[in-house]
């Protein structure tokens, strides 16, 4: 079987120059909404018509299994779990891009020229309009802890935000929260005397904002939030004022790509001008280049937000996130903070199970 | 025959090429080691940094240690260059705490840890690795067992920085060369111009111009110099001798030709036979004295031109003497003298030399002592035997000569301020060839005031090695 397999490998490698124009596989392993990169896949398809995109949409933490798969691992892997992509790629499952666009690439937005940060996701707070006819909607995360603590009962059930256990984003922009300040974990208290719901993306708390169940969701992409407040009136997105976290959709070719050459051209089509136009015109997902025009740019996200914007630093201090007893212990310290005030229920539901069934989660 | 071999500058510009050549290759190695030894020690101290970063994080909680990895633990191993990193916390029985890869410590690393930190170099998947461990010890409530701390990360910065320390090595190399290139070029034209200016000087010197050198040169030429001025010296000499040799010789043929056309002239106004007759024995006996005189002048510049192309041989000196002491008392014009040998070594000694040369030699210093010495003089040939040479001596008890006159005695035509004598006043100075010649040394003396004279000859001895 394995004479066969290299065999087969070998007369793949013989015939790949002519064959290379002509029928060009490419697997793009992501965690990233379908609806939202087509228009981003449509560009690239039509730039390159002759490579065939197979687009794998998954969760974070399935994405970064597929990574170490060995038997058939992807061409690109694309990822808005930042440690994780970051830990793959120290461990060396990402392969150098040598080109033009990769050394064009900002130093803050790559790492060893090795993974690419391409786009600029402000994470922000979404609520539905009830929630305004109750009470001034929260514009700070200041203004979002008083008011979880002052209409406790009013939001109970009804407000919502990411599990860090199972949404590698969630857990990631948690981290980075509380980064920043230690009040975040009185706001994980009030969360949690609220009884927050937490979900494991940002498509299911929208979908329960539109629906009614939830009014105020806290720690949602903004990329997609965005989107959605169009054609869901009743949704309004808010960029946090004093901060806002800026997430970015880490992409890098995997080592054993089996197509290395469509994987560049992959690569560099999404961080040069004619990929990065896409993404700041016709996805929310906000383009990292300053000569690039659009509604979504990083740069017009600056003049409207202006320098509260804290992008997740791309480099060696996002593995500190992945390590298993940091993580141990920061989980540890959010089942504490998140059920200090609630109500001991021995069927609290889905907090304890949670804990139990993945205390420590496959990355 | 000169020979025009290179040039001096293109000699000094070769060693100064090949020492700098063979200098920069070694300085080059020894900067690519310095630079790598400095680079080591600039990541080595990252390693260490993030390491002691990473153990303060660490605290006991329920007799296990707990690490929360610091983010700038990470970021002070990732570098600049954003390496790749490692890091790992073991227990005490060598449990990964908390790590990232699976990258193994071996226990042997453990052991040498836990007696010092340690520095070593790894290979993971391919890729070189540097780790650092360091071992912790901590204070628990319940435990106070040892913890290691591992830390690692890929090297390309540590590459890169060699790279560049040694490009600037190379690079102040070059410049250095380049400086001391242009510099050694006009030091050598400094150097070099003490020649350029006695080259000069000699050239716009007059043929006949043979005063000593009039100029200043660095000490390595002052030998040279010196050498010059010798030659400069002995030319004017040679030229001197030669002009004043010619005017003797002029002089002292002309006295006799006067005499003989003196005499010639009387007679022809005489008719008297027996005036013939006198005139011509006259006539005879100076042609005689003349033509001894011309033999004499013609041997003398022989023995002057013709220096070089002898034949010498291994010459018995003491048989030499003696054949031609025997050879000469035998003859008339020595029968009023008394003519001896004194007692000789008893066997043979042999000299280096010229058998006709040493016997004109002998024959001039008896021929000298006949000569100016009155009839009935003694006249005692001898030899000794000293450690480096043979002395041979002639001595005659006649009236001698005064020490003023003894140093210019070998010149032709001094006849030690005598001129009663027959004597041309050439014979010690073609002694003085002969004794040049046979790179012998001559000493006159007068031994007493009362008179007599004492030539001695100290003639070095004939060596094998000068035969070979």
């Amino acid at each position: 079987m394995p004479i066969r397999r290299v065999a087969l490998v070998w007369l793949l490698g013989a015939l790949a120059p002519s064959l290379a124009w002509a029928d060009n596989p490419l697997v793009v392993e992501a965690a990233l909404d379908r609806e939202v990169a087509a228009p981003l896949l449509d560009a690239f398809e039509a730039a390159h018509p002759n490579i065939q995109l197979t687009f794998r949409d998954h969760s974070t933490l399935e994405v970064d299994a597929r990574v170490a798969d060995e038997d058939n691992p992807p061409d690109v892997v694309i990822s808005s779990a930042m440690p994780w992509q970051m830990s793959r790629v120290n461990e060396g499952y990402a392969q150098r891009l040598e080109s033009p666009e990769a050394r064009a690439w900002p130093e803050w937005a790559k790492w060893r020229d090795e993974v690419f940060g391409f786009t600029f996701e402000p994470i922000v707070m979404a609520y539905r309009l009830d929630l305004a006819r109750h009470m001034l909607p929260p514009k700070t995360h200041a203004d979002l802890h008083t008011l979880l603590t002052q209409h406790r009962e009013t939001l109970r059930d009804k407000v919502t935000s990411y599990s860090p256990v199972r949404s590698g984003v969630g857990y990631s922009l948690f981290q980075q929260d509380a980064r920043y300040t230690t009040r975040f974990w009185d706001l994980v208290t009030a969360m949690g005397a609220t009884g927050t719901n937490l979900e494991a993306n940002t498509r299911s708390m929208l979908e329960g904002l539109s629906e009614g169940r939830y009014w105020l969701g806290y720690n949602l992409l903004g990329s997609y939030a965005m989107v959605w407040a169009q054609s869901h009136p009743e949704v309004f997105v808010q960029v946090p004022q004093d901060y806002s976290l800026v997430m970015m959709r880490m992409a890098f070719i995997h080592r054993d790509a089996p197509h290395p050459a469509a994987a560049r051209a992959f690569l560099d089509f999404l961080l040069g001008r004619e990929g990065q136009r896409v993404i700041a015109g016709e996805t929310p997902l906000f383009s990292v280049r300053s000569d690039v025009v659009g509604p979504y740019t990083a740069q017009r996200l600056r003049d409207q937000v202006g320098e509260r914007l804290y992008p997740i630093p791309l480099n060696a201090s996002l593995l500190a996130f992945v390590d298993s007893s940091r993580r141990a212990s920061f989980m540890e310290r959010w089942q504490r903070e998140f059920h200090r005030l609630s109500r001991p229920e021995p069927s609290q539901g889905e907090q304890s199970t949670e804990s139990h069934i993945d205390k420590f989660p496959q990355r | 025959m000169i020979e025009v071999d290179g040039t001096l500058k293109s000699r000094l510009a070769f060693w100064l090429l090949a020492t700098v050549s063979a200098l920069g290759v070694l300085l080059l190695v020894e900067a690519y080691f310095s630079s790598q030894r400095a680079a080591e020690r600039a990541y080595d101290s990252q390693l260490e940094a993030a390491a002691l970063t990473i153990a303060e994080a660490i605290r006991w909680e329920g007799g296990q240690p707990v690490v929360e990895v610091p983010s700038a633990a990470l970021q002070i191993l990732a570098t600049r260059h954003q390496e790749r990193v490692f890091y790992a916390v073991l227990d005490a029985d060598g449990h990964t705490v908390s790590g990232n890869l699976d990258l193994s410590i071996s226990p042997d690393w453990r052991r040498r840890v836990s007696s010092q930190p340690t520095w070593l170099n790894d290979s993971y998947h391919g890729t070189q690795w540097r780790l650092y461990g360091r071992e912790l010890d901590s204070a628990g409530w319940e435990t106070q067992d040892p913890v290691q701390i591992w830390v690692g990360h890929t090297m390309s910065g540590r590459k890169a920085l060699t790279e560049v320390l040694f490009e600037h090595a190379v690079t102040r190399f070059v410049i250095m060369v380049l400086l001391a290139g242009i510099l050694m070029l006009l030091a050598m034209r400094v150097a070099l111009s003490p020649i350029r200016r006695l080259r000069h000087q000699l050239r716009q010197r007059d043929a006949d111009d043979m005063r000593p050198l009039d100029t200043r040169v660095p000490e390595e030429m002052r030998e040279m110099a010196e050498t010059l001025d010798s030659l400069f010296t002995r030319q004017r000499e040679g030229r001197e001798a030669l002009l004043r040799f010619t005017a003797d010789a002029s002089h002292q043929l002309k006295t006799p030709l006067a005499g003989l056309q003196t005499t010639s002239e009387l007679a022809l106004q005489s008719d008297s036979p027996d005036a013939w007759r006198q005139a011509l024995a006259e006539v005879h006996g100076s042609a005689g004295r003349t033509s001894r005189l011309a033999s004499q002048l013609l041997s003398l510049a022989r023995l002057r031109h013709a220096m070089e192309a002898s034949a010498t041989a291994r010459i018995d000196a003491l048989a030499l003497l003696h054949e031609t002491a025997f050879d000469w008392a035998q003859r008339d014009v020595s029968q009023a003298h008394d003519i001896g040998l004194a007692s000789l070594p008893a066997s043979p000694q042999y000299i280096q030399g010229e058998s006709w040369a040493l016997r004109e030699l002998l024959g001039n210093l008896i021929d000298n002592a006949l000569r100016y010495t009155p009839p009935g003089s003694v006249i005692t040939l001898g030899a000794v035997c000293h450690a480096q040479t043979l002395e041979v001596y002639i001595e005659d008890d006649g009236p001698g000569v005064s020490s003023e006159t003894l140093a210019y005695l070998h010149h032709p035509f001094e006849r030690g301020g005598r001129q009663d004598t027959e004597g041309s006043g050439l014979g010690l100075a073609i002694v003085d060839s002969i004794v040049r010649r046979h790179e012998a040394r001559m000493q006159v003396e007068s031994p007493d005031e009362k008179g007599g004279l004492i030539v001695r000859l100290f003639f070095p001895y004939f060596t094998q090695h000068e035969e070979g």
